[in-house]
């Protein structure tokens, strides 16, 4: 019995410790969230410079208000800092979006052709401001690269093949079924509270995986994210006890002038 | 935290000699060992085995010994692999890790200045029981007829 006693004193001491000692704002204290946010600022800035680069960015004036315009309807809805988010059109045919660190959210112009109508962008844009706003991008990042490498990036020590691989990395792989599925759901709250009807996500996503021995060559977005008609399903079934109340986030002639525009 | 005690009998300089290094190995293993929580265990179960059949000082204190590295082992290994997956996962530093190891840091520090103390007494044949792991080793380790 004794030993259990004093047993359980060392335990409760080390707890009590533990807590005490954690009550302190230790976060703070280091800096750790600035060094962190320093580091990716600073490695927004230098993929975002390699990918501009070397793509062609779509500058037409129209196409960019449209797009920003569905951009500012979720994050206003959501209560996003739309000033964080620096939306990018490439102008190219695959059929890509992805972030990059830093808020960076790069859409290329075939996943904008490819859209049936407006509320198809902005579930594909929902789905990559939920990586954003759930820091799914850094998190792949350190993942994958490790936190060594990507410090070596922020200060210039690596070369141009490992800074192109990463950025290959973001722009051309998916994060994995449970983060995605976490991106997904993200979205269709985000949908919800915007008024735009989730299943149009599902619809796209359904849509590219039925063309996709067609078009595989130009499906970046579709063929890095696996299972998509299995997302689709679960979208649909996520969406659906939800809000009903939807609207049009663009008009039909914005949409039509946009997609000949683009 | 820790008491002189009466063992059954007077221990020889030999024994004590040996039931000292007990704690020494240990000491030089964490030192050696760092920052892998485990070393330090596999010196202390070595010594432990290589005593079992010693007398009944010596087993006394290699338990003691055996039993408080074995403590801080799951203490420092779940530091030790809290610390790897924010190095190599999607982990975040928090106020509660840093509390963790904070908290490891001191038990460590408290455990290795009680046991180079214990080491030091032991050696000039003075029995030094722990809170906790005295009596745990009291319970664990028996006199034999022929010590």
């Amino acid at each position: 019995m004794k030993p259990l006693i004093q047993g359980s004193i060392v335990a409760v001491i080390f707890i009590t410790l533990w807590l005490a000692i954690s009550n302190i704002n230790w976060v703070e204290i280091f800096k750790v969230e600035k060094s962190t946010d320093d580091i990716e600022v600073k490695l927004g800035d230098i993929f975002w410079d390699a990918i501009s680069e070397n793509e062609k960015i779509n500058t037409n004036n129209y196409v960019n208000t449209i797009v920003d315009s569905i951009v500012n309807d979720i994050c206003t809805s959501n209560q996003i800092d739309k000033a964080f988010l620096k939306v990018h059109i490439i102008q190219k045919d695959d059929i890509n979006a992805f972030a990059l660190p830093n808020g960076h959210l790069v859409i290329y112009s075939g996943l904008i052709k490819n859209c049936d109508n407006p509320e198809e962008l902005a579930g594909v844009i929902s789905h990559e401001i939920a990586h954003i706003q759930l820091n799914h991008v850094m998190k792949k990042l350190i993942q994958e690269i490790g936190l060594s490498v990507l410090i070596s990036v922020t200060v210039g020590n690596t070369g141009s093949e490992v800074l192109s691989e990463i950025t290959h990395l973001l722009s051309s792989t998916a994060y994995g079924r449970t983060i995605e599925k976490e991106a997904d759901l993200k979205a269709v709250d985000y949908m919800i509270k915007a008024k735009i009807n989730p299943e149009n996500l599902a619809n796209f996503l359904y849509k590219l995986a039925e063309n996709e021995n067609n078009i595989t060559a130009y499906l970046t977005w579709i063929s890095t994210h696996p299972e998509s008609k299995e997302r689709s399903k679960y979208i649909i079934e996520y969406a659906k006890n939800k809000s009903k109340k939807f609207k049009k986030i663009i008009t039909n002639s914005s949409w039509e002038t946009l997609q000949k525009e683009i | 935290m820790i008491q002189k005690k009466e063992f059954p009998y007077k221990p020889s300089e030999h024994e004590a000699e040996s039931a000292s290094n007990s704690y020494l190995m240990s000491v030089i293993a964490i030192i050696i060992g760092l920052p892998l929580p485990i070393v330090n265990l596999i010196a202390t179960a070595i010594f432990f085995l290589g005593n079992r059949k010693a007398t009944y000082f010596v087993r006394w204190h290699c338990t003691q010994a055996l039993l408080s590295q074995l403590s801080m082992f799951f203490i420092n290994s779940f530091g030790f692999w809290w610390t790897v997956s924010i190095i190599f996962s999607d982990e975040t530093i928090t106020n509660s890790y840093i509390g963790y190891i904070i908290s490891v840091i001191i038990f460590n520090i408290v455990e290795f200045i009680t046991t180079i103390y214990t080491a030091i007494q032991t050696r000039k044949g003075i029995h030094i029981q722990w809170h906790f792991f005295g009596e745990l080793t009291q319970l664990i380790c028996k006199s034999n007829r022929n010590n």
